[in-house]
């Protein structure tokens, strides 16, 4: 078994904000935090790039717009074309109509599939869940974990800085 | 965010810590000890959904004449209904959608079972266009699928474009919905004590983890959702009242008619909000966690959604005199004086006088009156949906002609059944789902311990 990294766990935001800030300025980088709620602060700690969802999803709702558009198009320019009391064929004030409905669906597929995408999600197991103290907002609970993988790792010494940033208890993740 | 001025009760009421929160709201889920009167009411409830299966298998069976609609006037209570019932679900996108983005604390404690109610309204505003069918096992027929017929839908038609819109509001309410769930079914998965129970959540809860990586594309995209959901809300209800719109019958043909609708909705939405929040939040003791000022901002939505609404009526009376068409003017009248009256005198009694006792703020706290008075508002926003549907067409431009819809058993039985299944659909998903956001709650107890 090797070791996935360590798992600190704080009472509460700020203990896990300030010790995310303290273990940043050592220098370490692989690290993910963990909590029930979102923690605005750890953003901008962690470095976490700016999402690309945003295009995603409004590339999803031009496609659904695009597609259905086209598909109401071609049923009555190409496939089907009747022409009743000289009307145009393709009348597009009322067809914007189920584009637009098209577009909205389009978007919301592109954004719930791509969030999930992005986090890797559905997933069946993450190490995270080997460590005993990490039961995902058991009630409040705040968790820091150093990856073993980070350069700045020694096993001792990381395990220290956790300790002394006032972690309730610091515990290794078995991979 | 959450100032707490002597006018304003804080979104919260007392001290509550982290587990406590997740502890109590997850327990009414998990531990499934739940009140014997809950299940009293779900028993009633499923006495209902009986007799509204037995009313569509008679109805199909029968035919749409079974309950009282011949021509002149071919759409009954079928279509009111499904037009009461889907401005019901647009609250529920409202509540949580537009409070998300105005970033309004107190939508927290109540927004999950708003969508909840999204959901199960829509799935039942679903099924009365198709009953309206006739022949309901055509339906297929309005979606373009390559068949044998060789032909499209008629893309011109508002019947396809409500076909449209119905579907897609009724799948991005899922997945607004769901999206919402997966953090706190994540709590479950942990808090459940069974093993049926950990893999019933945790296979719902995909794995969430509650990484600080995870947690910034999830807001994002729960924002743009929401951005997503609110254009759609106005657009499904104008589209609603499209349906109506494009006939040239006297009292439908009326460029009113989307904003109206729209406002209608509203009305009728937030009282069903507080039909239901008001029993839920006594029922479980959630009294501090869904307190008295959720429920006077409801009510303070609601008369102004109803003003709108009494604006609309004055609205579509002054244009019928206006338009100086005898018949736009004679179905206005004979809608006071007609065969309809009672209904229309009693339509306005709810929803413009009995809403204006909502500018009292004493009225507006009292409980069990509120959960009257918006009762008393469903029923008026279900007979104006009837009055509109049924009064135009009796009154067309024929007077050799004019007739009346009566209203038959199978009127009531399917409008019954439908509001018992809906019901039975709430107390299940009160039973299996979180029914308060635990994780939003969570925040805002921080967001106002902080401010302590």
């Amino acid at each position: 078994m090797s070791l996935y990294g360590l798992m600190a766990v704080f009472a509460d935001s700020e203990a896990l904000v300030a010790a995310a800030r303290h273990m940043r300025q050592r220098g370490y980088r692989r690290m993910d935090a963990f909590s029930p709620f979102p923690v605005k602060e750890l953003d901008g700690i962690l470095e976490i790039p700016k999402t690309r969802l945003p295009w995603v999803v409004l590339a999803g709702g031009i496609a659904g717009a695009a597609i259905v558009y086209a598909l109401i198009w071609y049923s009555v320019e190409v496939d089907y074309p009747i022409n009743a009391g000289g009307r145009p064929l393709h009348s597009w004030p009322p067809f914007v109509v189920i584009a637009f409905e098209a577009g909205i669906l389009g978007a919301a597929f592109a954004g719930f599939l791509g969030v999930l995408a992005a986090n890797g999600l559905p997933r069946y197991h993450h190490p995270v869940f080997n460590a005993g103290s990490f039961s995902y907002a058991s009630g409040g609970k705040f968790y820091l974990l150093i990856e073993a993988a980070d350069p700045k790792y020694r096993k001792g010494v990381t395990r220290g800085q956790l300790t002394r940033l006032g972690a309730e208890t610091v515990e290794e993740v078995e991979a | 965010m959450a100032e707490a001025s002597a006018n304003s009760p804080a979104v919260l009421r007392g001290r509550h810590d982290f587990p406590e929160i997740s502890g109590r709201i997850g327990s009414i889920v998990l531990s499934g000890r739940l009140p014997r009167h809950f299940w009293t009411a779900f028993f009633l409830c499923f006495l209902l959904v009986l007799l509204l299966l037995y009313s569509i298998t008679y109805l199909i069976a029968v035919g749409v004449g079974a309950y009282g609609i011949d021509i002149p006037v071919a759409w009954g209570t079928m279509i009111s209904n499904f037009v009461w019932w889907i401005g019901i679900g647009h609250a529920g996108t409202l509540i949580s959608a537009v409070l998300l983005l105005l970033r309004q604390p107190w939508r927290a404690s109540i927004n999950r079972f708003a969508e909840a109610m999204t959901l199960f309204a829509v799935a039942m505003a679903g099924l009365f266009p198709i009953l309206h069918l006739g022949r309901p096992w055509f339906f297929y027929w309005l979606l373009p699928l390559p068949n044998v017929h060789m032909h499209w839908p008629q893309w011109r038609s508002p019947l396809v474009w409500d076909f449209a819109a119905i579907a897609t509001y009724a799948t991005v309410s899922l997945l607004f919905w769901y999206m919402g769930l997966l953090p706190d079914l994540a709590v479950l998965r942990d808090r459940a004590r069974s093993r049926r129970a950990q893999l019933f959540y945790g296979i719902l809860a995909l794995g969430w983890r509650g990484s600080a990586y995870h947690w910034s594309r999830y807001q994002v995209v729960y924002f743009l959702l929401a951005a997503l959901a609110t254009p759609l809300v106005v657009s499904v209800h104008s589209i609603v009242s499209l349906d109506f719109t494009f006939a040239i019958t006297p009292g439908y043909h009326s460029t009113i008619f989307p904003p109206y609708f729209v406002a209608g909705a509203l009305l009728s939405g937030f009282a069903m909000v507080l039909t239901i929040a008001i029993p839920l939040r006594w029922a479980f003791s959630v009294e501090d966690l869904i307190t008295v000022r959720h429920m006077d901002n409801a009510a303070k939505l609601m008369i102004a959604a109803g003003m709108i609404v009494a604006y609309g009526y004055v609205s579509e009376a002054f244009f019928a005199w206006y338009s100086g068409e005898p018949y736009e003017r004679a179905m206005m009248v004979q809608r006071a004086i007609g065969p309809y009256a009672p209904l229309f005198w009693v339509m306005l009694c709810l929803n413009c006088g009995v809403l204006q006792l909502l500018w009292f703020r004493r009225i507006r706290r009292n409980m069990p009156l509120l959960f009257a008075i918006a009762v008393a508002i469903n029923i008026g926003m279900w007979i104006e949906r009837y009055i509109i549907v049924v009064t135009g067409p009796s009154r067309d431009y024929l007077p050799s002609a004019w007739g009346e819809q009566s209203l038959t058993w199978l009127d009531f039985g399917i409008l019954f059944g439908s509001i018992g299944t809906f019901f039975a659909l709430v107390f299940l998903f009160i039973r299996i789902l979180p029914a308060i956001t635990i994780f939003e709650v969570e925040e805002v107890a921080e967001e106002e311990g902080k401010l302590r």
